[in-house]
């Protein structure tokens, strides 16, 4: 026999008992990894979804407009490339991906091409490397934004220009032609073609996405600003953000970051999104408040009404040589193992439903997040030994004599 | 030996201070078998919690040999209890969710001694008891006398060197009633100090002391009140 085991003869001979007074922690528990689930991974999958749709955030010369950019960018403004480190080093959070591109009109073969230079994502990575070693901080993410992040495979076909809008790997003298370029000009992949007075390798061919990148040919930017004299700028810096920051925080910190250009968003998209994500993330935290206050409060009511029921037993203990630790140990021992198995048990009534509704509700596969997981059972359990503290305290200052009397 | 010097009890309630008990000197000595006799609410029970290091003095010393109880931190008296005392309840006082076996083994576990040797002692005490095909029954599985024989066994498992009894005859039938009484004789006869509140003449008779609390005056039992409760002379 052992205080534990006091403990848990206690708990086994009213299972229904243990059962209503942790209720309360249990659902809370519940909705709160169900809601928190589907919230990250709906995170996620938006970012996943913007990053296909290209950037959610342009960074443009003062006088350019959004149309003049999805119009095919010829609007003779230009900034400076350096925009591009000064973003990076900014350490932005929310900041995910930046692409600079300058459009300049060509003809390829006879036929009137826009040749668009990108930095390759190679290059970038470099460079921030190299900004790590300096200055450069690290940008923070949400968690389901950060999981979207792309990696380097992704990025290693010339089709992730069309589907990620980067590409890892471009060599000065390579172009990547896109799809209504190369149908007319009957060029594809392996053929050597002059454009701008240079020679170029071509790298491969986009699929059709039916938006003006199928009359684009694309080469390194550094290539195009040599080829056509423009000087280290660029006409946009496309910023793919997390889809949380790009339509709150982002923009303005932008803006702030680099007055002298015009920071504009797809905010209608992003939006949309970002709204259903806002609701359920204050969704988690309302259903946080109620299980602290309902749940807190429950075991509270519970295990001090059990003291009460027990004033005779702790009596006993005590006239038995119990010290006054003992007796707290004992309704914090008990504490302790309800939050525990509520806080388990909700845990995984929350994640099941996650799992069956995610697909149902947000559109999204949901597994579990072992770290949220881990937090909510060591919330619950935090939350139940704090709730039974003082009704724990009152026990241990019961009077011993109630051994004696008819309680 | 225990001793009591110029012991005061007082409750307040409602702004009226009640004098529970008032004794200016009580000795029991090691290996007596004292009863305490008297009427509902003349203080036996708050002498037995004074005795028992449960309930502070108002005024005076309790006295265990040479230690003063109530000089001892909280923590100690409980370790003074657990260690030296036993305590037998009118309504045995037996945990519900417990076994007998378990029942008999919390002084044992609240000394700190390892589960197999609280199995092994608390079994055989079950055993002297007659209660060896009832180890692992609940007291709600038990009959009266049977709860009151564990609540015995509870008692005596730490072997202890005094025995505090609150009316342990109270509610038994006359055949359980004996069980007790020839326990305490036992007991008494190994050279435990007993100290037995009762209202009971059988039991008191059985004591080979008696005191009387009136009004929480203790004084030594008077012989109209012995001859009025039993045929046997008590011994004063």
């Amino acid at each position: 026999m052992t205080l534990r085991s006091i403990i848990w003869y206690e708990l086994r001979s009213r299972p229904w008992a243990v059962l209503s007074n942790s209720l309360a922690i249990l659902l809370g528990v519940a909705a709160l990894v169900a809601i928190r689930h589907i919230t990250v991974y709906s995170e996620q999958e938006i970012s996943q979804q913007l990053s296909h749709l290209g950037a959610n955030i342009l960074v443009l010369p003062p006088e350019a407009t959004l149309q003049d950019y999805y119009a095919a960018d010829k609007n003779g403004g230009t900034i400076p490339e350096e925009h591009v480190s000064e973003i990076y080093l900014a350490g932005l959070t929310g900041v995910e991906q930046v692409s600079p591109r300058l459009n300049v009109p060509a003809n390829l073969g006879g036929l009137d091409v826009t040749l668009t230079g990108i930095l390759p994502q190679s290059e970038l990575e470099a460079q921030t490397a190299w900004q790590t070693t300096t200055l450069f901080t690290t940008p923070k993410a949400h968690e389901g934004c950060t999981k979207a992040k792309l990696g380097t495979a992704d990025l290693e076909s010339p089709d992730s220009l069309v589907t990620h809008r980067a590409i890892q790997n471009l060599k000065a003298n390579e172009l990547v032609l896109g799809a209504d370029i190369a149908e007319r000009s009957a060029f594809s992949a392996g053929d050597t073609v002059e454009l701008m007075g240079q020679s170029f390798t071509i790298l491969g061919v986009l699929p059709t996405t039916g938006t003006v990148d199928d009359s684009r040919a694309f080469a390194h930017l550094h290539t195009v600003q040599d080829a056509s004299g423009s000087g280290p700028v660029c006409n946009a810096i496309e910023v793919i953000g997390c889809c949380e920051d790009a339509a709150g925080d982002l923009v303005p910190q932008l803006r702030k970051l680099l007055p002298n250009s015009k920071v504009v968003t797809i905010s209608q998209v992003v939006q949309t999104q970002v709204g259903v994500n806002r609701l359920m993330a204050n969704t988690s935290w309302f259903v946080l408040v109620v299980l602290v206050v309902v749940g807190g409060t429950s075991l509270a009511g519970a295990i001090a009404a059990n003291v009460r029921e027990r004033r005779r037993e702790i009596g006993t203990l005590m006239a038995l040589g119990a010290t006054p630790q003992f007796v707290q140990r004992l309704f914090l021992g008990k504490a302790l193992i309800l939050g525990l198995s509520a806080g388990t048990l909700g845990c995984i009534v929350g994640l099941t439903t996650a799992v069956l509704a995610g697909p149902a509700w947000a559109g999204v596969t949901v597994s579990a997040l072992p770290v949220t997981s881990l937090l909510a059972v060591v919330m619950a359990t935090s939350l139940a030994i704090l709730s039974a503290w003082w009704p724990a305290r009152q026990a241990a200052a019961l009077d011993p004599c109630l051994c004696f009397q008819e309680v | 030996m225990i001793k009591l010097e110029n012991v005061t009890k007082h409750y307040s309630r409602r702004g009226e201070t009640i004098t529970a008990l008032r004794c200016e000197q009580l000795t029991i000595l090691t290996g007596e078998y004292v009863a305490i006799i008297g009427p509902s609410g003349s203080g036996k029970t708050t002498l037995l919690s004074l005795l028992g290091g449960m309930l502070s003095p108002t005024t005076g010393k309790v006295w265990l040999g040479e230690t003063s109880v109530y000089d001892l931190p909280t923590s100690a008296r409980s370790e003074h209890r657990s260690q030296q005392l036993g305590f037998v309840f009118q309504t045995f006082n037996l945990v519900p969710y417990l076994t007998a076996l378990q029942n008999v083994q919390i002084p044992l576990c609240l000394l700190g001694q390892a589960a197999a040797d609280q199995e092994r002692r608390a079994s055989e005490m079950l055993s002297r008891f007659g209660l060896a095909d009832r180890l692992h029954h609940r007291p709600s599985e038990m009959s009266v006398g049977q709860q009151q024989r564990v609540a015995l066994a509870r008692t005596l498992v730490n072997d202890p060197k005094i025995i505090l009894a609150d009316e342990p005859t109270g509610n038994l039938d006359p055949e359980s009633r004996e069980v007790v009484l020839d326990a305490f004789d036992a007991a008494h006869q190994e050279g435990r100090t007993i100290i037995m509140v009762t209202h009971d003449p059988v039991a008191a008779n059985r004591a080979t002391r008696s005191l009387t609390l009136r009004a929480g005056e203790l004084t030594e039992a008077d012989t109209d009140l012995q001859a009025d409760q039993s045929p046997q002379r008590l011994s004063a």
